[in-house]
């Protein structure tokens, strides 16, 4: 029963962690605007936490940068399972407009498992909120997968 | 047996362990819902504090490689215990606490302390240099707010000798405290006591670490600071600890200010007791999580030890010439 209590929860309490690799701050701002007042996120149980250690799903924008690559990785690693990673924007997608720069070694796809995809250049708030809350149902999932 | 029996009930049940864990949940999920109300926000539901325990139940606890295990493990769990001693001690319902003694207020005070000590034994065990800079903040935290905290509980337990009888120097006993009140009426409707009562609404905030006080919780600033290096379940006893602290904090400011208040129903004083925790949390909690910005390390210090500091001394010396 506990166990399915927390199966339950684990969809209703997701906090997210946001790692700009190289992003321009573009989607950085609009995944802020998402917990503002007008599309409060926080009604479905979001909250931004400041460690990695906390988090569930993982939010990444900018096309990964061969600065942030490492970081990049070291940081995803210090997620706890299950964790979700959902890509913001069009850049950790395909590089966007510095595809084929030398500064860029992406896409995301090429360092971890991908399983929530916004495309956008910037997104909307409501393609951000909805792609969270499939984000949700995801971890759930892992959850029970992971209890099996 | 039966008196084994009784103390497991008293530490398990009620007043401590589950009951004060339901009204910590309900009043921090309060907390939530109102400070959403006041930015125009829809809000969590109310029972959202609890998901995120369970959740966080439910991940990976990660040991960090530079961790002492067995600290890093065990601090948590030391702290929530000594918290939920102190309901123990409170005389919430009828006077009558689970256990009294001639100096009860000093043990809840060295409770509370043990609790921010907890936390940061947790921290420093962490390894991680953000834990360092919250426990360092957390300290400087904890030094303001413990001054006005021992001044306003120094001003009200030399009030209730001063007006009860002659003989005893001080009194720390809160059910004298509380009988005190039975006769004379609630504490914050003596006047030289309002600065006081003011002093402690003050503290609530700080002791608890809720927003504009949350130095050593900084997310954006250290990175969750203190709990950094957290998660699963140690973070779930964490978060525990920090909502049953603020059903404590709102019980003692109810205790020391507006005890007294007895209808001679359990049920009735129960209830009288949750909307004053209530309003209490609206009032020092979400009031200010929705106006202010969270405040520098050393303004927290400076505005502790000069106003707060200074509400506490007006009432102390108020009481010490037998106003």
């Amino acid at each position: 029963m506990f166990e399915k209590m927390i199966d339950r929860s684990m969809a209703k309490s997701p906090w997210i962690f946001h790692i700009n690799a190289g992003s321009c701050n573009g989607c950085d701002i609009e995944l802020v605007s998402v917990l503002t007042p007008r599309y409060d996120a926080e009604r479905l149980g979001f909250r931004l936490t400041g460690t990695p250690r906390q988090a569930d799903i993982v939010v990444v924008s900018g096309p990964v940068t061969l600065q942030s690559r490492d970081r990049l990785i070291r940081t995803l690693e210090q997620v706890p399972q299950p964790r979700v990673v959902v890509s913001l924007g069009s850049c950790p997608r395909s590089g966007n407009v510095f595809k084929g720069s030398y500064a860029i070694d992406g896409p995301l796809e090429k360092w971890t498992h991908v399983d929530v995809s916004v495309a956008g250049c910037t997104p909307k708030p409501e393609a951000i909120v909805a792609a969270l809350a499939q984000a949700t149902e995801i971890l759930e999932q892992k959850r029970k997968e992971m209890r099996k | 047996m039966e008196f084994v029996l009784n103390n497991l009930f008293f530490l398990l049940v009620y007043p401590g362990g589950l009951f004060c864990v339901a009204m910590g949940i309900l009043l921090s999920g309060a907390d939530r819902i109102l400070v959403a109300r006041m930015q125009r926000r829809v809000g969590p539901p109310l029972l959202q504090n609890w998901y995120d325990v369970l959740k966080c139940c439910g991940k990976e606890t990660i040991i960090p490689r530079h961790a002492r295990r067995g600290v890093y493990l065990f601090a948590p769990v030391a702290g929530f215990a000594a918290l939920v001693t102190i309901p123990l001690f409170l005389p919430v319902v009828n006077g009558r606490p689970a256990f009294s003694g001639n100096s009860d207020l000093v043990v809840v005070l060295y409770l509370l302390t043990l609790v921010s000590v907890c936390g940061m034994v947790g921290a420093s065990a962490s390894g991680s240099p953000f834990a360092g800079v919250g426990l360092s903040r957390e300290m400087v935290a904890m030094i303001s707010y413990e001054l006005p905290f021992v001044l306003v509980i120094l001003a009200v337990s030399l009030k209730t000798v001063i007006l009860s009888e002659a003989g005893v120097p001080l009194t720390f006993s809160l059910t004298e405290i509380w009988n005190y009140q039975a006769a004379n009426g609630p504490l914050i409707c003596h006047w030289s006591l309002i600065p006081a009562a003011l002093a402690m609404l003050f503290v609530i905030p700080c002791e608890v670490g809720m927003h504009p006080f949350d130095v050593a919780e900084a997310e954006t600033e250290i990175c969750e600071g203190m709990l950094s290096e957290y998660s699963g379940k140690p973070l779930a006893v964490y978060k525990l600890t920090h909502m049953v602290k603020l059903y404590v904090m709102t019980a003692l400011f109810y205790v020391l200010f507006l005890g007294g208040m007895s209808t001679g129903i359990a049920a009735a004083d129960g209830a009288i007791l949750a909307v004053v925790c209530l309003l209490l949390t609206f009032l020092t909690m979400s009031l200010p999580h929705a106006v202010c910005a969270r405040f520098r390390v050393e303004q927290v210090f400076k505005f502790y030890w000069t106003w707060v500091s200074g509400l506490a001394l007006v009432s102390l010396v108020l009481v010490f010439f037998g106003l």
